[in-house]
């Protein structure tokens, strides 16, 4: 299982919005694909998922807040759950 | 050369130990655990385990930014590192340094710091003062291929040649300077021509293979200790992650990455001559990994639950105690 989580990369980020999921629950998802698109205090930025699998449940609603180092959803292997 | 086994073993673990500590750091960073900017060293583990395994526990370092690997190697165990770059009331700087700001200073750790260029003048301070004092051990001063370009840097330099001060000074040149290819910013394009240039023995060595950085090492300190002054010592080595953690950088391919990482890797050479050599065999070696991944493990647990330094002793070593903040 991975966890697609917002990444703190600045030197003091605190919140992001989350602005958009381009993946649903249960989609098949491919490594590097972009599963949700994020604003920071500076930019805008992409959220990819490093394995394959089927993306797991929304943990956050569009324009909801989301705390820096946070998991957004989980990309399951075949036979894992949530 | 054959290699030393039991001194092999140990300087095998102990590069394991920064690589893991680094990678396992990376990770944390980006989950928000680690505040204020964390400079990831894997890749240059040869540097400062070469360095360090060649000093005697007394000698004096004063390192940079990037100094969890020369922190490591110097002995501070990896649960107090851990904790600092937690800002955890357990760590080395009672968690006000951060990544930063690692220090010992009772152990000969006089720090890291976040400018660029300061660490030699800092190792030169403490030359002087072994000097003066008569104490028979020396003082070394880190630098970065970017901190060669500042002028504090020379001028330390300087002063220990016309003093004869102990010191080694050691350029861990990982290549770049945030952004930079070093042989875009380097005039002459020869470090270790420059340092020639102030008088003093001079080296370009490879920073990949810890038993050279130990022997030019163990020659300069030699030397120090013999009363002929400083060394010059150029390590050529390579950074795999970003600047700072979390970085996309686009100023460098991933073919020359992969190439530093699978042709030069200080880790993969040094565990092969040993293996080859009869020193280790291949399952010394996985349960040397293991027992890494352990103490780390147990590291991070240990960072995890130590308090947050308490709000009372926010004026704790903000001055000498003379004006009475600090207890
Ligand atoms: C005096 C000063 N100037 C600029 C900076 C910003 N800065 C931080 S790290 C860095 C690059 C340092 O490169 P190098 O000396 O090669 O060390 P490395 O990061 O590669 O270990 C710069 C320019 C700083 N911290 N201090
Ligand atoms: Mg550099």
């Amino acid at each position: 299982m991975e966890e697609v989580f917002v990444p703190a990369v600045g030197m003091a980020m605190d919140n992001v919005v989350l602005l958009e999921w381009l993946k649903n629950p249960g989609d098949q998802v491919t490594a590097g694909d972009v599963i949700a698109i994020i604003e920071t205090d500076k930019t805008t930025m992409d959220l990819t998922c490093e394995t394959s699998g089927t993306l797991g449940a929304h943990r956050y609603a569009i324009n909801s807040e989301v705390p820096a180092g946070q998991t957004i959803a989980v990309v399951l292997a075949p036979g894992e759950s949530e | 050369m054959t290699t030393d086994s039991k001194w092999g073993k140990e300087t095998l673990r102990q590069m394991l130990l920064i690589r893991n500590f680094e990678e396992t750091a990376d990770k944390l960073t980006l989950r928000g655990k680690v505040p204020g900017g964390m400079h990831n060293s894997s890749g240059q583990e040869a540097v400062a385990v070469g360095v360090m395994s060649a000093l005697d526990p007394k000698d004096v370092i004063a390192t940079t930014h990037r100094s969890h690997h020369h922190t490591i190697a110097k002995g501070m165990p990896v649960n107090i590192v851990m904790a600092e770059l937690f800002t955890k009331a357990t760590g080395c700087s009672g968690g006000r340094g951060a990544s930063m700001h690692l220090a010992d200073v009772e152990n000969g750790h006089f720090g890291g710091n976040g400018i660029v260029g300061a660490g030699v003048g800092i190792a030169m301070g403490a030359a002087v003062g072994i000097k003066q004092m008569g104490h028979k051990k020396v003082a070394v001063g880190f630098v970065g291929d970017g901190g060669v370009n500042t002028g504090r840097t020379w001028e330390a330099v300087n002063m220990a040649v016309i003093y004869k001060l102990p010191l080694i000074i050691i350029v861990d040149n990982n290549q770049y300077a945030v952004e930079t290819f070093v042989e875009r910013v380097t005039g002459g394009n020869d470090i270790a021509k420059r340092g020639a240039g102030f008088g003093l023995p001079s080296f370009t060595i490879d920073g990949q293979d810890v038993e050279e950085v130990h022997k030019y090492t163990l020659e300069a300190r030699n030397r120090a200790l013999a009363g002929e002054g400083p060394t010059f010592i150029n390590a050529l080595t390579y950074r795999y992650y970003g600047h700072n953690v979390g970085e996309k950088g686009q100023y460098r391919t991933q073919e020359e990455i992969a190439d530093w990482r699978s042709h030069r890797d200080p880790i993969d050479r040094f565990s092969a001559k040993l293996i080859s050599e009869g020193a280790l065999t291949q399952a010394d070696y996985e349960a040397m990994i293991n027992s890494v991944a352990k103490e780390i493990e147990e590291a991070v647990d240990f960072a995890e639950k130590s308090p947050l330094p308490d709000v009372s002793t926010i004026l704790d070593g903000v001055d000498s105690g003379l004006l009475g903040a600090s207890k």
